[in-house]
C-alpha cells in the first residue's frame, strides 16, 4: 500500500526511547492511506471536482501597525443554491492564531494542525502546497472586488478602528458584487494579547447603511384640473 | 454553468380573487459578477397583459421587442388588445419557429382575461405551455419558488394580501440563490388599477 510520507512536518520521536509499547503510536510516522487505483491522478482530479464547488466565498486578511485584521463572509455555495448563510471561515485555532477558510473545509483544517507558524505573521497557504508569507492577502471568488477597496484604503499606520471598518468595507463590497459571497462579514483583530472578534455584521443590513434610501424624488406629478 | 443560468433570474406570478401579481429580481451578473442592480424583466404588453422573461438577457430583451411588435400590429388590424389567452399561444408559436435553434429564455405569462378572469402561465424555452390556477414560476432559484409557493399560496387572496405572500415568497427564495436577488419587482393587477411597487431585499 503506498503511503504518503509526512516525516518532514514533525519533529523527530525520539523523545519515547524506553517505554516503546506507550509511544508505538507516536513512533509511526503520520501518513495517509493512498487509494488503490490504477490511475491515481484522475482519481485525485474527481475528488478535488467533487470537493471544489463547496469553496467559493471572500476572505481576506492584512498586517498594520496595530497588529493583523482578518476577516471573511460567511456564505457556502454549491453551484448556484446557497447551501448555508452562517459558516465559521474564521477558525480560532489558539488564543494567538486564527485561521481563514477558502476551499474545502476538511483540507482547511488539516493544514491548520500542520503549519508551525513561528512568530506573527500572515501566511497564505494553499492545497497545491504553496505557502506564501505576507502583508495582505484576499482568498476567494470574491478576493477581486476586496482587493480593490482594500488596496486603494490600506495604509501601515491605521487605528484599530480605522483598519476594522477598512477590512469590513472589503468584505460587504465583494458580497455585493460576487454571487457566491454574502451573509455576515466577521471582522477579527490580532494583537500582542491574541485575537478578539471586532464585529459580525449581516450585510444584508451593511448595504442600507451605506447607501441609505432615501425617499424618491419626484420628477413630475399629475395634478388634478377641476373642469368649471 | 448552463446558459439559462449565465445572466441569473427569479421570476414568480400568483392569482388572487379577481386580481393577478408578478414579481421578478433585479440582478443582472454575468455568471458569478453582478452587472447591474436594477434589470426589468417584467414588460407590461396592455394595462390587463404583463410578460415576464427570464434566462439569457439578451435574448429576453430580443423577445420582449418582437412580441411587442405582434401585439402592436395585432392592436392595429383589430383595433382592440389581445386576450392573454390569445397572447400566450403567440408566444408559444414564436418560441418554436425557432425550435432548433431556440431562444433562451423561459417566459411567464399573466393577464385579466374576459370578465377579468385572472389567467396566469408558463413556457419552456421551445414554447410547451404550462397552465395554472395558482402560481408559476421561473428562472434559477424556481426550485426555491416552487417550494416557498406551494406552502405560502392560499386561493382567493386580495391584492394587499397577494403582494405580501408573493413578496415574501420571492425574496425567501432569491436569498437561497447565488445568481437572483439584489432586490425584486412586484406588478399587483386589478380590473381597476395596475400597482408597481419596488422591494428593498438583501444586497449580496
Amino acid at each position: 500500500m503506498k503511503r504518503i510520507d509526512f516525516s518532514g512536518l514533525e519533529s523527530p520521536a525520539s523523545f519515547c526511547g524506553a517505554d516503546s509499547d506507550l509511544c508505538e503510536s507516536f513512533l509511526r510516522t503520520p501518513s495517509f492511506q493512498l487509494p488503490d487505483t490504477l490511475d491515481f491522478d484522475g482519481f485525485q482530479k474527481e475528488a478535488i471536482q467533487m470537493v471544489k464547488p463547496i469553496g467559493v466565498i471572500t476572505t481576506l486578511a492584512f498586517i498594520f501597525k496595530e497588529g493583523v485584521i482578518v476577516a471573511a463572509d460567511s456564505r457556502a455555495s454549491m453551484g448556484g443554491y446557497i447551501s448555508s448563510q452562517s459558516v465559521k471561515k474564521i477558525i480560532e485555532i489558539n488564543p494567538h492564531m486564527l485561521g481563514t477558510m477558502a476551499g474545502g473545509a476538511a483540507d482547511c483544517q488539516f493544514w491548520h494542525r500542520n503549519l508551525g507558524i513561528k512568530g506573527p505573521g500572515l501566511y497564505y497557504v494553499d492545497s497545491e502546497g504553496g505557502r506564501l508569507k505576507g502583508n495582505r492577502f484576499s482568498v476567494g471568488s470574491g478576493s477581486p472586488y476586496a482587493y480593490g477597496v482594500l488596496d486603494s484604503g490600506y495604509r501601515y499606520d491605521m487605528s484599530i478602528e480605522e483598519a476594522a471598518e477598512l477590512a469590513r468595507r472589503s468584505i460587504y463590497h465583494a458580497t455585493f458584487r460576487d454571487g457566491a459571497s454574502g451573509g455576515t462579514a466577521s471582522v477579527y483583530y490580532v494583537g500582542p494579547d491574541g485575537w478578539k472578534k471586532l464585529s459580525g455584521d449581516d450585510v444584508g443590513e451593511l448595504h442600507y447603511k451605506y447607501y441609505p434610501v432615501g425617499p424618491a424624488v419626484v420628477e413630475q406629478e399629475m395634478a388634478e384640473i377641476s373642469i368649471a | 454553468m448552463s446558459i439559462f443560468e449565465y445572466n441569473g433570474s427569479a421570476l414568480v406570478a400568483m392569482v388572487g380573487k379577481n386580481c393577478f401579481a408578478i414579481a421578478s429580481d433585479r440582478r443582472l451578473g454575468v455568471q458569478l459578477q453582478t452587472i447591474a442592480t436594477d434589470f426589468q424583466r417584467i414588460f407590461k404588453i396592455h394595462d390587463k397583459l404583463f410578460l415576464g422573461l427570464s434566462g439569457l438577457g439578451s435574448d429576453t430583451q430580443t423577445l420582449h421587442q418582437r412580441l411587442v411588435f405582434r401585439h402592436k400590429l395585432y392592436q392595429l388590424r383589430e383595433e382592440r388588445d389581445m386576450k392573454p389567452e390569445t397572447f400566450a399561444s403567440l408566444v408559444s408559436a414564436v418560441l418554436y419557429e425557432k425550435r432548433f435553434g431556440p431562444y433562451f429564455c423561459q417566459p411567464v405569462i399573466a393577464g385579466l382575461g374576459d370578465d377579468d378572469k385572472p389567467f396566469i402561465c408558463t413556457m419552456d424555452s421551445i414554447g410547451a405551455k404550462e397552465l395554472a390556477k395558482d402560481f408559476v414560476v421561473a428562472g434559477t432559484a424556481s426550485e426555491s419558488l416552487y417550494g416557498a409557493c406551494e406552502s405560502m399560496f392560499k386561493p382567493d387572496m386580495e391584492a394587499d394580501e397577494l403582494f405580501e405572500t408573493i413578496s415574501q415568497a420571492l425574496l425567501s427564495s432569491v436569498d437561497r440563490d447565488c445568481l437572483s436577488g439584489w432586490g425584486g419587482h412586484v406588478y399587483v393587477v386589478t380590473p381597476t388599477e395596475v400597482t408597481e411597487r419596488t422591494l428593498k431585499g438583501r444586497m449580496d
